[in-house]
């Protein structure tokens, strides 16, 4: 695969499936900027990229913090070529019984604050006329579960911000993808799966969760100049989850 | 560096148009016809070249109706609340603006050089 750029700025960088990218960026000869809001998570990258040390750095990013939004841009140089964008916030709640004060916060965190990376990601890459940022959605989004309320509203309003970036700025060289996984096997989907085998496989059409690899292998795919006539769409990858009833 | 020379070449590259057409009593907007779009991609090459915080609000006048109303709620004198509220527009100037506003989009290629002007002191 070809790729235009080098530098990619990966957000949620902590978690096992953009750890996986990262490593895939790696030996892409891509250089990934991870963010991490955590020890925890800085922990788990050294970890997983212990055998590539200068081949990539990592950022502390708080979501919902702006200091910390300043913080991480003064690192970066004004380079990005890449944006992956990882991060989500879970709130489980049905409507009716939501905490008045968490809605507010959690949409604040999950949607103002990611409009604002966004908005400074797009400038940094159109003084360089040139950029592509992948947003990576949730088959939640567009069929999600009872308490899966906020959080399908959050992905929605998140992927129409990535969306109109791309209709807004295409011609200038900056491009969008939303990319809505099924149930993939790491993290919060794969606890879950492994307590609901039987149901979530006979949901899906392919009859298996999604691996982190093949996610991370498309997501590449997706970045590389192969792809660059795909613009401002939604692209599910859920083994056919939700093209039936 | 000359402010005027920079932002004049800057436009015409972005409306791709003629470095003469362009003087500090042109209007971007009326005269240059630049879009939202072109305004956008101003506030970033102004932001790359003079390496200055830009605020696409500020610098384009965006608020200059939502002050004015503002002034009149609050029973202020409007010039002194757009002094305020835009400070790098002398006074003679937002005079200007107000005698103008009916007739369009009053931002002129001097408002961008003394917002220029201005981020340069501060940063």
């Amino acid at each position: 695969m070809k790729f235009s750029g080098n530098r990619a700025l990966i957000l949620g960088g902590s978690c096992e499936l953009a750890v996986i990218l990262a490593q895939c960026m790696i030996e892409a000869g891509l250089f990934p900027l991870l963010t991490y809001r955590s020890e925890k998570g800085l922990e788990y990258i050294l970890k997983s990229l212990k055998t590539s040390q200068k081949e990539y750095s990592a950022f502390l990013l708080e979501f919902g913090n702006r200091d910390s939004m300043n913080s991480l841009f003064r690192q970066t140089d004004d380079h990005i070529d890449y944006m992956i964008d990882f991060v989500h916030g879970n709130f489980e709640s049905l409507i009716a019984s939501a905490d008045v004060d968490r809605i507010y916060s959690y949409f604040a965190e999950n949607v103002s604050f990611r409009a604002e990376i966004v908005k400074r990601v797009a400038r940094i890459m159109m003084k360089n006329k040139r950029g592509r940022l992948i947003y990576i959605s949730s088959s939640a989004a567009a069929m999600p579960n009872p308490g899966q309320g906020f959080y399908a509203a959050a992905k929605l309003a998140s992927e129409a911000i990535y969306k109109n970036l791309g209709l807004e700025l295409g011609e200038h060289g900056i491009t969008t993808i939303t990319l809505r996984p099924g149930y993939i096997d790491a993290g919060r989907g794969g606890r879950f799966i492994r307590l609901h085998t039987h149901e979530v496989f006979n949901k899906v059409p392919i009859k298996r969760a999604l691996t982190k690899k093949e996610v991370a292998e498309t997501i590449l795919f997706y970045l590389s100049d192969s792809a660059s006539g795909f613009n401002a769409t939604e692209i599910s990858m859920d083994g056919g989850l939700t093209a039936g009833k | 560096m000359n402010i005027l020379k920079e932002i004049t070449e800057i436009l015409a590259e972005i409306l791709d148009i003629e470095n003469h057409n362009i003087s500090p009593e042109t209007y971007v907007i009326r005269e240059l016809g630049a879009e939202s779009i072109d305004l956008l991609e101003l506030a970033v090459a102004l932001n790359s070249g003079f390496k200055i915080d830009v605020n696409d609000d500020e610098i384009f006048l965006r608020k200059l109706r939502q002050y004015i109303t503002e002034a009149e709620q609050q029973d202020n004198d409007i010039l002194q609340y757009l002094t305020e509220k835009l400070p790098f527009l002398m006074q003679e100037r937002l005079e200007e603006i107000m005698a103008d506003i009916e007739n369009g989009p009053t931002l002129k290629v001097k408002d961008l050089i003394s917002y220029v002007e201005m981020q340069r002191n501060v940063d």
